[in-house]
């Protein structure tokens, strides 16, 4: 979250980024589910879930590296929770390739699974929010019946967030400009309540100043809704897909787990 | 005919107790471009904050006949629109399509109108193409000129703006000079910048201290060069 | 603690959102008006403020490298209400999942749940109980310390209690419980002293501030403001009951030994109900079979064979080929 373009690949325009947000939300939704729902002991079914969201997100122009970075960023509770199983869960497995086999314990089977679902359900996430902007995210949610106000905070913090992420990376700069070593937690903390209470004190000013240039339009309380968005041919061609690909992978899985089980 | 503006013997007073105004007389026609100069902490912002009805000091404001009151308050605000200082105070919606439309929605105009009026102030500020946006997209000039279109979209009669000119590029400040001359509107510009004064407005009014201290054309007013410096001003 | 899809099962991950979503649309619902008019604004730039001033970092002593922020919930909660706070937060966290990408979308529930309503009512009722009448300046200092230790513990407990009863881990809730309350107690306190400071420096500096924004606190009425604490406090002992009510120790360890190979040394096994529970269920809504577990006395074969490498060694192979088709395209498009 360092920078004012955090939500560049948002605004780009491509097949999927035209799409109907409701429509991705509602297939990322669908995703999610079908991942999860893989049973706990089977990191290599959840593999072959990652192509789609990968090829969306290649198609659509967004940087692996940049996505690859995200997910690394967020996942350290994650992965610290995944790699305790193997602690709790020693029961041994027996891997068979061919004529060579190897032991694995149902611990890291867990652990595994978890790592490749989190990754993959990430993609999935990265997938809709990198192809679809953030207005059109909100429009979605309001057609689907969010109550307004929780809309009108949405957008408010949306639109205020890269102003006010502007001006503290200004403030930090100034701290660190002046503050060469450290300084004992006491004024530590000193120093970041007082510019941490700089900036609510000028959050509510402009929080006033905003208040008065509603006014001056004519603000009453209500907010008019969006512009309605509309499902068209596209949105079609890509739900056919969507669920072609649902299908294929889960049968192909089904068959495939059960010829494990049959082994 | 009204006069667009009439304010008479108007005093404001901040809470903490500073004066801000002090007896502020002043008449507006129809039509006219108004420069408001003076330096820093003179009292301009609140002038234009004092029009708009945003602060009640003692006095009398009229906007186009009518006085200020909480009664009118609404009519007054479709007759006279309000630039702020900061864009980013002005453009609170996610995009400026939004931003644009917000306050002829909130006018209970008819559909077309809306549409008629939003098309019109993106194309006198030179928008169209960047109505989808988000303002965080925008350079400091376009959001000027988006903050600007917000109060077009309403149709004013009269509109104010404090400080258009500052953190604008020269280029930039070119193409809002152009921008205002094209306005039929009566204008009201706060600034501090005396080239800027002389090339968007015909009347000058100096204010210091929360007083008017000099009302005239801005010819005589602008290179008057010991009025200018009396009031830590300069001639263009 | 922004808790993922992966760590929860799907019943928790729906009784979550339902839960979230209730509160949230009854406070949405009963938020008068005026107030939503008037605040709109102060709503909304605070949850802006919310990402700017987690930015703010301090250095932490013995650790270098390492650095605290506010978390917010507890100032919000201190300076808008409760009702407020949580919406205000609940939009930060619904940003942080789509914005950010922080928390998955099936987890929404929970994170709203442990990061925005329960620290925003529980810090904001132990801070009342705490600090009284806010007449003694010390006294709502300390007030706002432990109500910032609490909500972080309220919070950390409810991640135990939710992947507890997911059943996906295999901590036992316990050990668990103990480490996450162990390292939300240091946040806590970090937390409790950094509001502290903020609040005492705004309190000196503007107290009309501080004054006018608690002055008009009470948007919803005593009523809401009662059944909503009832309602949370029934949550939180209702999910702390199921916890303790479970064996102590949470899970039930079993030893294998393999009979024909007596110097195999024994291996730890976990027969927990409550994850075999989990595993049932996981493997009826599934459609998908999992690996036949068989007899606990044998080695477990899970031979994934040649179908699992063919399957990794495919998915690798498709993900090359779109890569390479979009780099082929993207020349011409541009
Ligand atoms: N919110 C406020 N509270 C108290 N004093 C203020 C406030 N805003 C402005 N002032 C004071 O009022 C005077 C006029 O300010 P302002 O109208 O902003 O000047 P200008 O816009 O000409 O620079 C200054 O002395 C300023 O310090
Ligand atoms: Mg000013």
């Amino acid at each position: 979250m360092h920078h004012a373009y955090l939500d560049k690949y948002a605004n780009q325009n491509s097949f999927f980024h035209r799409l109907d947000s409701r429509v991705k939300f509602l297939a990322a939704l669908i995703y999610t589910i079908l991942i999860l729902s893989i049973p706990p002991r089977s990191a290599a079914v959840v593999f072959c879930y990652v192509v789609a969201p990968f090829g969306m997100l290649v198609w659509a122009g967004i940087p692996i590296g940049f996505v690859a970075r995200r997910i690394l960023a967020v996942s350290p509770f994650v992965l610290v929770l995944a790699l305790s199983c193997p602690f709790f869960d020693q029961t041994p497995y027996l891997l068979r390739l061919g004529d060579i086999t190897f032991q694995l314990s149902g611990g890291w089977m867990r652990c595994f699974t978890i790592l490749a679902k989190f990754a993959a359900t990430m993609l999935t996430l990265f997938a809709l929010t990198c192809t679809t902007r953030f207005t059109d995210m909100l429009a979605g949610l309001q057609q689907m019946q969010c109550p307004s106000i929780l809309i009108v905070q949405l957008s408010f913090v949306y639109r205020y967030l890269f102003v006010l992420v502007d001006r503290v990376h200004h403030i930090l700069r100034a701290r660190a400009a002046r503050k060469l070593r450290y300084l004992g937690l006491r004024q530590e903390i000193r120093i970041a309540a007082i510019m941490i209470a700089a900036l609510f004190i000028q959050s509510l000013e402009s929080a006033e100043r905003i208040y008065r240039a509603m006014q001056g339009r004519g603000f009453t309380g209500s907010f008019h809704a969006l512009k309605p968005i509309r499902i068209n041919r596209r949105d079609i061609y890509f739900i056919f897909v969507f669920i072609g690909i649902c299908i294929f992978l889960h049968s192909i899985m089904r068959i495939w787990l059960n010829e494990l089980n049959g082994v | 005919m009204n006069q667009a503006i009439e304010i008479s013997n108007y005093s404001y007073v901040y809470p903490d107790g500073t004066m801000a105004l002090d007896s502020i007389n002043l008449t507006i026609q129809h039509g006219e471009r108004v420069s408001l100069i003076g330096p820093n902490g003179a009292g301009k912002s609140t002038l234009l904050l004092a029009m708009a009805g945003f602060i009640r000091g003692k006095g009398t404001v009229l906007i186009d006949g009518m006085e200020l009151c909480s009664r009118t308050l609404k009519q007054i605000r479709a007759k006279l629109g309000c630039c702020l200082e900061n864009p980013d105070d002005q453009l609170f919606m996610p995009t400026l399509f939004e931003d644009v439309i917000f306050g002829p929605l909130n006018m209970n105009l008819p559909p077309q109108q809306v549409k008629d009026n939003v098309d019109r102030a993106f194309e006198t500020v030179g928008l169209t193409a960047l109505a989808e946006k988000a303002p965080h997209h925008l350079s400091a000039g376009q959001k000027r000129a988006a903050a600007i279109a917000t109060v077009l979209s309403m149709a004013p009669q009269i509109i104010t703006f404090d400080e258009p000119d500052g953190s604008l590029d020269p280029r930039n400040r070119k193409r809002l000079e152009e921008v205002l001359g094209r306005l039929p509107q009566t204008l009201i510009i706060a600034t501090c910048n005396m080239r800027f004064a002389a090339a968007v407005s015909s009347r000058v009014i100096v204010v210091d201290h929360g007083r008017i201290v000099a009302d005239g054309p801005a010819k005589s007013i602008l290179y008057d060069k010991d009025l200018m410096e009396a009031h830590g001003l300069e001639i263009p | 603690m922004h808790m993922a899809n992966e760590l929860i099962s799907f019943p928790v991950a729906g009784v979550s959102i339902g839960i979230a979503g209730g509160v949230l649309g009854w406070i949405c619902k009963s938020i008068r008006q005026d107030i939503v008019s008037e605040k709109a604004a102060v709503m909304g730039v605070l949850g802006a403020f919310v990402f700017a001033a987690q930015m703010v970092n301090f250095q932490l002593p013995l650790m270098p490298g390492t650095s605290g922020h506010l978390i917010g919930a507890v100032f919000l909660a201190v300076i808008l209400g409760p009702h407020l706070a949580a919406v205000v937060l609940s939009s930060v966290v619904i940003i942080q999942c789509l914005l950010f990408q922080d928390g998955g979308l099936l987890a929404i529930g929970c994170n709203l749940l442990n990061i925005a309503i329960i620290p925003s009512y529980i810090g904001y009722y132990v801070y009342r109980l705490a600090a009284g009448n806010m007449q003694n300046k010390s006294r709502y200092l300390a007030g706002a310390i432990v109500a910032c230790v609490i909500a972080a513990l309220a919070g950390s407990a409810m991640v135990v209690l939710q992947t507890t009863i997911s059943g996906v881990l295999l901590i036992p809730p316990v050990l668990f419980l103990a480490t996450m309350a162990g390292v939300h107690l240091l946040v806590g306190i970090m937390e409790g002293m950094i509001t502290v400071a903020i609040l005492g420096y705004l309190a000196s500096v503007r107290p009309d501030l501080i004054a006018g924004l608690t002055a008009s606190r009470a948007v919803l009425s005593r009523n809401g403001a009662l059944i909503s604490l009832a309602v949370m406090t029934l949550i939180t002992a209702a999910g702390f009951s199921l916890l303790a009510s479970d064996k102590p120790d949470g899970l039930e360890w079993s030893y294998l030994e393999r009979p024909e190979q007596p110097d195999f040394k024994p291996v730890v096994a976990n027969s927990d109900q409550r994850m075999d529970a989990a595993d049932k269920l996981h493997s009826k809504i599934a459609v998908m079979p999992d690996y036949s577990l068989g007899n606990t006395s044998e080695l477990h074969s899970a031979s994934a064979g040649w179908t699992s490498v063919a399957g990794i060694v495919g998915s690798a192979v498709c993900m090359g080929l779109i890569w390479l088709t979009a780099k082929l395209i993207r020349p011409r498009r541009a």
